[in-house]
C-alpha cells in the first residue's frame, strides 16, 4: 500500500457507470417515492421495511376490470430451456402493471411474445377479450401494442414530428410538413409536453427523445404501452416528467407495462405488480398488497439462509501480491495480498471496475501501471498466456460469449486452455486422455450430461457455469479468478459451486470470487475487497464484513455517517437498508441482465 | 442446437451422397465404362487443381475467414515458375520459387488478417487483384510454354498407373486434410476459432498464429496448384485459373461448410467435390454447356444454403411438437411447492 497512485489519472467519464448508481443520492428521497422506515434485518437478513404507504395514487388505479390485453397459458421453448412455462397475465385498462423478476426469469421474452418478435409455442393472447395471432412486430401494431426501451430508437437526422410518425404507412399527406407538424404537437398536447416539433431529434436528451417514442406510440393509437427499462438511464427529475406522463397515459386508458428493476419505482408508480421467476407465473398482487421483502423474496425464490457457509481455516503464504495497479480510466490503485486457500471476495456495484481488475491480472487488457508479484517474485502480464504460465486461471462472467465453444463438446471445451498438454508429438489431439480428463470433471463437479462429448450447448446455465470452472481446473491454477460464477445459475448448481470453492480453498489453491451478490460474497469470503468507481474503497475481513458496511463502502455516500465501531446510528441504518434492497433489487439484478 | 447442427450435417452428407448417386447412375447409364479406372481419371483431371485448393479453403472457411486470392494464387505461381524458368533457372528451382511465392504472399495475407485485425474479404480480395496483375506482368499478354518434358509429363502421363502426379498429390493431401482437421489441435483450433475467436482468446489460445498458419498454407498449397496445372497444361498465360476462386468457395459451401465458420466437415466437402465433378461430366454428357452448367451449380449452391435452414426449421416444429405435452408436466408440478415458499408470510 506504500506506493499508492503510481501515476495513473482515472477519468470518471469513461466509467461504464449506469446513471442509476451514480444518482443514487439524488433519488432516493424524491416526493411520492417509496419512502423506507425504520426497518430491521429480520432473523435471515432479509429486510423487512417498515412501510408507510400513500393512499390516493391507489383510487386511481380502478379503471375497467375488463382486461385489454391477456395472455393465457403462454410457453416458449429455447432449445432446452422453457423460457416461459405456463404464464398467464392481465393487462387492464388504466394500469400501470409492473412486471418483477431476476434476469432470466422471463420478462424479455414474454415482451418479445407481446410484440410478436417471437411467436410462442403453447398459449393465447387475447385482447378484448378475442384471441389473436402475433407474428410480426406489424401484427402488434395493427392490435395497438407497442414498446419502448431504455435506448429510444430514435432517427437523430429527422426532426421531432418525422421521428413520431416513421412508423406510419400509406400517409401520403403527411409529405404536407406543416400538417405532420400540427399532428405531432397535439400528439405531444396529449402528454401535456411541449417540443419543438420541426427541430432535429439530435438535440433531444435521452428523456425527451423516450417522450418522442411514447409520442409516437400514442399516434399509433396504442392500447398497451410496455416500458422495458425506461428509466434506466434517466436522471431523477427525468424520472418524475416520465412518470407524469405515464399517468395521463394512464388515465387516457392505456394499458402500461412497466418494467424496472428499481423496486422504489415500482412501488411508487405500480398499481398491480406480477412477479416472474424461471419462466414461470409466481403472483400477482396489488401494490398495496404487496412488500419489498416479500417481493424480493418472491423473485429471487431462496432465503439468504440457504446460501452455503464456508468452512474456516487459517489461509498460508501469500501467493499474490498486487500493489498499485491501474489502468488508466478503469480502475486505479487496487492493492492486495491473497494468500493460499484464501477466498477473496471483490464486491461492488456493476462498472466498479472489478472485472476489469481481473481481466488486468489475466492478462485481456493488461494494467499500465503498478505491480503484480506471483510467489515472491516480480511478473509482467502482457496477455492471458502469460497469466497461465503463472498459473492464473479467469473463469469468464460471460459464459456463453467468452466462456464456452457452444457446439463443441464438454471434453474439447474442457481442454482447450491446455490443448498443447493433450497434443502427441505430431500434433494429434489425444482424445482417449482429453474424454479421461474430462469425464474425472464431470464426476467431481457433478456436471449433469449423458456423456463429455456432449456439445455444450444443449447444458443447463449451471452445468455449462462447471464446464468453465472445469477448463480452468484443468490447467491447474494456484490463483483462481471466478468472476459471477454462480449468476443465471439455478439455487442447487449454485449450492454445488460455492461447495467447490470451499473445496479448492482447502486444497490451497487462492481465489478471487467477484460476485454482484452480496449475500453469496459475504458468506464464501474470507476477506472483502471493496470498489467504487474504479477505486479500492477498503478490505474487510470475514467477521467484520456486514452488509452494512460493505455496501457503504461500495455506494460511498454513507461513509462518513457509519461510524467506527459496531453501533450504527438510526439514520445511518435507514439508508443502508434503503440501499440492501436497492442493491438487492437494483444492482445485482441489472448486473445479472447482461447475459 | 448443436446436436441439432451435427444431426443436420449428418443427413447433409447423406443428401449429397444420394444426389451423387443419382447423377452417377445418370453418368453410368450414359457413358459406357464410366466407372473404369480411365474415365474417373480423366474425370478428376479435369478439374483437379480446384480440388486440391478446396481442401485447404475449407480450412480458411471453417476458421471464419474466406481466402478470395487463391485462383490469382495460382495464376500467379504458375505465371512465376514460367517466367523464372524463363530466365534461365532450372525448372526444380522454378518450381521452388513459384511455392516460395504463394507461402510468402500467404503469410503475408494471414498477417494483415490475423495480426493487423483487417476483414479477410478485403485483404484476399485485394489478393485477387494484385497477385492476378503480378502475373499480368511477368507473361504480359503472351504464352509461356516449352517447359522440360518431364515436367509437361507429370502433369499429363500417369504416374502410378494411370493415376497422375495431382491425383496422387490430391489423394494424399486429402487424407492429411481430413487428419489435421479432424484430429489435430490445429483442426480443434480452426473449429474453435471459427465458432467464436473470443472465447478462443479468453482460453489462452494464440488465435492469431492459427489464422496466420491457415493462410499460409492456403498460399501455398495454391501456389502448388498453380504449378501442377502450368504441368498439365504445358504453357502459362496471365489469365491462367482465372475466376476459380469461385468454384473453389462453391464446392465447399456445398459440403456443408457454413460460410459463417465453426462448421463443416472434410466428408462433406469431398462428397460435394466429387458430386460436382460428376455434374459437370453429366452435364456435358447431356449436351448442357458452359454457362448454363455454371447456372446450375449456382443453384446448387443456393440449395445447399437453403435447405439446412428449411430442414432446421422443419425439425424445430417436429421437436417442438413432440417435446412440448411431456416438458410442460414436471415443472408446473414441481412450481407449486416453491410458489407456496415463497409466499409473503
Amino acid at each position: 500500500m506504500g506506493e499508492r497512485g503510481i501515476g495513473c489519472v482515472l477519468v470518471p467519464t469513461v466509467l461504464s457507470w449506469r446513471p442509476s448508481e451514480i444518482n443514487t443520492t439524488d433519488r432516493v428521497p424524491t416526493a411520492g417515492s417509496w419512502l423506507p422506515g425504520f426497518g430491521t434485518g429480520d432473523a435471515n437478513g432479509m429486510i423487512q421495511p417498515a412501510t408507510e404507504r400513500r393512499l390516493d395514487d391507489e383510487v386511481v388505479a380502478t379503471g375497467e376490470e375488463f382486461p385489454v390485453l391477456k395472455m393465457e397459458h403462454v410457453s416458449k421453448q429455447f432449445g432446452a430451456t422453457l423460457a416461459l412455462d405456463d404464464v398467464s397475465l392481465a393487462l387492464r385498462r388504466g394500469e400501470i402493471h409492473a412486471l418483477l423478476g431476476e434476469n432470466g426469469a422471463g420478462k424479455s421474452t414474454l415482451i418479445k411474445i407481446m410484440t410478436g418478435i417471437q411467436t410462442q409455442d403453447s398459449g393465447e393472447i387475447r385482447i378484448d377479450g378475442k384471441p389473436v395471432r402475433v407474428t410480426s412486430s406489424q401484427d402488434a401494431q395493427r392490435l395497438g401494442v407497442a414498446a419502448i426501451y431504455q435506448e429510444p430508437m430514435i432517427f437523430p437526422d429527422l426532426s421531432v414530428a418525422e421521428n413520431i410518425f416513421i412508423g406510419h404507412r400509406n400517409r401520403g399527406k403527411l409529405v404536407d410538413r406543416r400538417g405532420m407538424e400540427r399532428e405531432a404537437a397535439e400528439v405531444l398536447a396529449r402528454l401535456d409536453v411541449t417540443l419543438d416539433v420541426g427541430e432535429p431529434a439530435r438535440g433531444l436528451t435521452l428523456a425527451e427523445q423516450q417522450t418522442v417514442e411514447i409520442a409516437k406510440a400514442i399516434s399509433l393509437d396504442v392500447r398497451v404501452l410496455i416500458m422495458d427499462e425506461p428509466t434506466a438511464s434517466l436522471s431523477a427529475h427525468e424520472v418524475q416528467q416520465l412518470f407524469r406522463i405515464v399517468h395521463t397515459l394512464r388515465q387516457q386508458g392505456v394499458a402500461i407495462l412497466f418494467i424496472s428493476h428499481r423496486m422504489e419505482e415500482v412501488f411508487e408508480i405500480a398499481d398491480r405488480v406480477t412477479i416472474l421467476r424461471d419462466g414461470r407465473w409466481i403472483s400477482t398482487t396489488p401494490r398495496a398488497e404487496l412488500t419489498p421483502g416479500s417481493a424480493i423474496r418472491q423473485m429471487v425464490g431462496r432465503e439468504v439462509q440457504e446460501l452455503f457457509r464456508r468452512s474456516r481455516r487459517e489461509p498460508g503464504a501469500v501467493l499474490l501480491a498486487v500493489r498499485g495497479l491501474c489502468r488508466e480510466g478503469v480502475f486505479q490503485d487496487v492493492s492486495f495480498d491473497l494468500r493460499a486457500g484464501e477466498v477473496l471476495g471483490f464486491a461492488g456495484l456493476v462498472g466498479a471496475g472489478r472485472t476489469d481488475m481481473a481481466l488486468a491480472l489475466f492478462g485481456i487488457s493488461p494494467a499500465d501501471a503498478g505491480e503484480i508479484e506471483l510467489e515472491g517474485s516480480r511478473v509482467t502480464i502482457t496477455n492471458p498466456r502469460d497469466a497461465m504460465a503463472l498459473g492464473i486461471a479467469y473463469s469468464t462472467e460471460d459464459r456463453r460469449q467468452l466462456g464456452l465453444v457452444m457446439p463443441l463438446s464438454i471434453a474439447a471445451n474442457i481442454s482447450l486452455p491446455s490443448l498443447p498438454r493433450f497434443l502427441s508429438p505430431s500434433g494429434m489431439v489425444r482424445r482417449a486422455e482429453e474424454r479421461d480428463a474430462a469425464e474425472a470433471f464431470r464426476e467431481r463437479l457433478s456436471i449433469r450430461a449423458p456423456s463429455v462429448e456432449t456439445p455444450t450447448s444443449s447444458l443447463s446455465g449451471g452445468n455449462q457455469q462447471k464446464v468453465v470452472i472445469s477448463k480452468w481446473l484443468e490447467t491447474n491454477p494456484k490463483v483462481l479468478i471466478l468472476d459471477e460464477p454462480t449468476r443465471g445459475i439455478d439455487v442447487g448448481a449454485k449450492v454445488e459451486v460455492h461447495q467447490l470453492i470451499d473445496d479448492l480453498a482447502a486444497r490451497g489453491m487462492a481465489i478471487i470470487l467477484i460476485s454482484s451478490d452480496l449475500p453469496e460474497v459475504l458468506a464464501m469470503s474470507d476477506r472483502v475487497l471493496v470498489m467504487r468507481e474504479g477505486r479500492q474503497m477498503a478490505i474487510f475481513d470475514h467477521h467484520e464484513a456486514t452488509q452494512e458496511r460493505v455496501l457503504s463502502a461500495a455506494m460511498g455516500q454513507f461513509g462518513d455517517i457509519l461510524p467506527e465501531g459496531d453501533g450504527i446510528d438510526r439514520i445511518a441504518a435507514a439508508e443502508a437498508i434503503t440501499a440492501i434492497d436497492r442493491l438487492v433489487a437494483g444492482g445485482r439484478l441489472v448486473d445479472g441482465e447482461r447475459q | 442446437m448443436a446436436r441439432e447442427i451435427l444431426r443436420r450435417l449428418r443427413s447433409w452428407e447423406g443428401l449429397l451422397l444420394v444426389v451423387l448417386l443419382v447423377i452417377l447412375a445418370y453418368n453410368i447409364t450414359r457413358v459406357p465404362n464410366f466407372l473404369t479406372i480411365g474415365n474417373q481419371v480423366n474425370l478428376f483431371q479435369l478439374g483437379i487443381e480446384k480440388a486440391i485448393v478446396v481442401l485447404i479453403m475449407t480450412f480458411v472457411i471453417i476458421s471464419g475467414e474466406i481466402d478470395l486470392s487463391v485462383a490469382s494464387m495460382m495464376g500467379l505461381s504458375a505465371a512465376v515458375a514460367a517466367a523464372v524458368f524463363e530466365a534461365g533457372a532450372p525448372m526444380p528451382v522454378a518450381i521452388l520459387v513459384a511455392l516460395g511465392v504463394g507461402a510468402g504472399f500467404g503469410l503475408l495475407n494471414g498477417y494483415f488478417v490475423a495480426v493487423v485485425g483487417l476483414s479477410s474479404l478485403a485483404v484476399t480480395l485485394a489478393g485477387y487483384v494484385g497477385f492476378r496483375g503480378l502475373a499480368r506482368l511477368l507473361v504480359q499478354d503472351r504464352s509461356v510454354g516449352g517447359f522440360p518434358e518431364w515436367f509437361t509429363n507429370l502433369g499429363q502421363r500417369g504416374l502410378v498407373g494411370p493415376l497422375t502426379l495431382s491425383i496422387l498429390i490430391f489423394a494424399v493431401l486429402a487424407v492429411i486434410a481430413s487428419v489435421v482437421l479432424h484430429r489435430s489441435g490445429l483442426g480443434r483450433l480452426t473449429y474453435v476459432i471459427g465458432n467464436s475467436a473470443q472465447v478462443a482468446r479468453y482460453s489462452g489460445v494464440s488465435v492469431a498464429r492459427t489464422k496466420m498458419i491457415i493462410f499460409t498454407m492456403s498460399g501455398l498449397i495454391s501456389a502448388l496448384a498453380g504449378v501442377l496445372m502450368a504441368a498439365r497444361l504445358g504453357a502459362v498465360r496471365a489469365s491462367t485459373a482465372e475466376g476459380f476462386e469461385l468454384d473453389i468457395i462453391t464446392v465447399v459451401l456445398l459440403g456443408g461448410v457454413s460460410i459463417f465458420g465453426g462448421v463443416g466437415s472434410m466428408i462433406g466437402v469431398l462428397l460435394s467435390t466429387y458430386l460436382v465433378l460428376n455434374l459437370r461430366n453429366g452435364l456435358i454428357i447431356a449436351g448442357i454447356t458452359g454457362n448454363t452448367q455454371t447456372g446450375i451449380i449456382g443453384l446448387l449452391l443456393i440449395l445447399s444454403v437453403l435447405v439446412p435452414n428449411l430442414a432446421g426449421r422443419v425439425q424445430d416444429r417436429l421437436r417442438r411438437r413432440q417435446v412440448d405435452p411431456s416438458m410442460r408436466a414436471p415443472p408446473s408440478g414441481a412450481a407449486e411447492p416453491t410458489r407456496s415458499q415463497a409466499a409473503p408470510g
